[in-house]
């Protein structure tokens, strides 16, 4: 790759990179750098959601941010919602949830999903439906299990304690 | 290609006087271009370490000035908004989704201008104008004129969005944005912005602009002016739906056919009509 160098801190971690050309995306560098293939390019056009991850504690589309602006940001990407050092197999609550609400069909869009809904528990008391639905729709779902995950983050945030 | 990341308004200008220099502000539209494309900028100059373009004020005569790096969720939730400026955070509420909610800016979606976008009919019922800063210096451009044709604007090469003023607001004015999308998120298929203001039964501060039916919104102050003063019953809601009518200019797309707009449209411009001033009267 031509370009500059740039340091991108990643679920906690300082990782650098020796050289990304401007018009590179943080999709292609978590994915193609750095190995963390959580997050999907589905479009590449900011409108399906399977790339979302948080910046700074929000959700935002990986494929329509420059890595070379995501310098010195806070970037946390599915892999990341896990705390480092958890037992191999560990799951986040929301994880959980899904996993047991039976929410994922293919799992394309389920990273995406996670990280939207991750964002959402984040506030302390329970969700409605509407709120969940508001919360997510911005992460498509082609398998259209739509029902089961909403109901899947509606139950992980009644479990908050 | 070339990425610069300057931090001062000043370095910014600097930046963007070379040829084929462009802003990057939120990425939303900018980047999802590139990734088609469709676009290759020589210089990248990214807006996010001019602290003066994140901030938003209210001075004390109640002018609010959104600085061009306002992202559409904190436009949102903008406090420092009130009466009819708060047809501006209806409309950044209803912009796309959360993530892109929190990437976009309200001067990148002005400087990109899509007839279907949002923030031009809202900016236009609002009566607010653009801060334009280039090599030359600052200039004020009001929205009615910044919006040109389609994807164009007022600026010019080398010219930076550095926020968008409100004026206050005439006190009791509601404001509101009402879209039809064919799912929440979608851009408009046509969307209506209005602020309004009644004392009783007559008509005091009119303002409707329409978006999505033209290359730019359409408003038509002619005709407000005329039914300042008076009531706004069905024969003048219809005197104003029929003159906005008359300038629509819109496409046919995957969005809706031009000819479905141009029978919405009014339909929208009257409901909205009729329930800001119910708004009003309702409230003591
Ligand atoms: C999935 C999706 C759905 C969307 N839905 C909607 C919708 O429903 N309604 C709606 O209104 N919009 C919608 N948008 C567009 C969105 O609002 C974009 O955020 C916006 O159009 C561009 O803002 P940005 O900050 O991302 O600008 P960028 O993409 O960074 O830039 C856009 C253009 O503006 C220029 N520019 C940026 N800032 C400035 C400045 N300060 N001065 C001069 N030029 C500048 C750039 O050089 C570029 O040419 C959607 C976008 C996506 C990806
Ligand atoms: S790949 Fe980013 S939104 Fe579809
Ligand atoms: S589970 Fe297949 S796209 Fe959502």
């Amino acid at each position: 790759m031509t370009g500059e160098p740039v340091t991108l801190r990643v679920n906690g971690a300082e990782r650098p990179v020796a050289a990304v050309a401007p018009w590179t995306t943080l999709l292609t560098v978590l994915r193609d750098e750095f190995g963390l293939t959580g997050a999907k390019r589905g479009c590449n056009q900011g409108v399906c959601g399977a790339c979302t991850v948080t910046i700074d504690g929000e959700p935002v589309r990986s494929c329509l941010s420059l890595a070379l602006n995501c310098a010195d940001r806070d970037i946390v990407t599915v892999e990341g919602l896990v705390p480092a050092g958890a037992p191999a197999g560990a799951l986040a609550p929301v994880q959980q949830a899904l996993a047991e609400g039976n929410a994922v069909q293919c799992g394309f869009c389920t990273p995406g999903i996670l990280i939207s809904a991750h964002a959402l528990l984040r506030r302390n008391a329970p969700l409605t439906v509407d709120e969940v639905r508001a919360g997510l729709s911005g992460n498509l779902c082609r398998c259209s299990g739509y029902k089961k995950i909403v109901e899947a983050v509606v139950s992980a945030s009644e479990a908050r304690p | 290609m070339e990425f610069v990341r300057p931090d001062s308004i000043e370095a910014t200008v600097a930046a963007l006087q070379a040829d084929g220099a462009a802003c990057l502000a939120g990425g939303a539209t900018l980047v999802a271009m590139m990734n088609a494309d469709l676009v290759a900028p020589h210089r990248l100059v990214s807006l996010r370490d001019v602290a003066a373009l994140r901030e938003a004020a209210r001075q004390p005569d109640g002018t609010v000035v959104v600085g061009a790096m306002r992202r559409h969720r904190e436009t949102a939730e903008e406090t420092d908004l009130r009466d009819g400026q708060l047809v501006l955070s209806e409309a950044a509420a209803q912009i796309a989704n959360p993530p892109v909610r929190n990437m976009g800016t309200i001067g990148g979606s002005c400087a990109f201008a899509d007839p279907a976008a949002d923030y031009p009919p809202a900016l236009l019922a609002a009566d607010a104008r653009f801060s334009l800063i280039g090599a030359e210096g600052r200039r004020t451009v009001p929205a009615g004129d910044f919006f040109l044709d389609w994807y164009e604007t007022a600026l010019e090469p080398g010219e930076l969005i550095e926020s968008v003023v409100l004026p206050p607001a005439p006190a009791r004015t509601v404001g509101s944005y009402t879209k039809l999308a064919r799912v929440a998120g979608d851009f408009a298929i046509a969307s209506v912005a209005l602020v309004l203001g009644m004392d009783g039964r007559a008509c005091i501060h009119l303002a409707v602009a329409v978006g999505a039916c033209g290359p730019a919104p359409v408003r038509r102050r002619d005709v407000e002016a005329d039914l300042i003063g008076g009531g706004l019953g069905d024969t003048e809601i219809r005197r104003l739906t029929d003159a906005l009518a008359e300038a629509f200019d819109p496409v046919d797309d995957v969005r809706a056919s031009a000819d479905y707009r141009r029978r919405v449209a009014p339909r929208m411009v009257r409901q909205a009509l009729v329930e800001a001033q119910q708004r009003i009267s309702e409230t003591p």
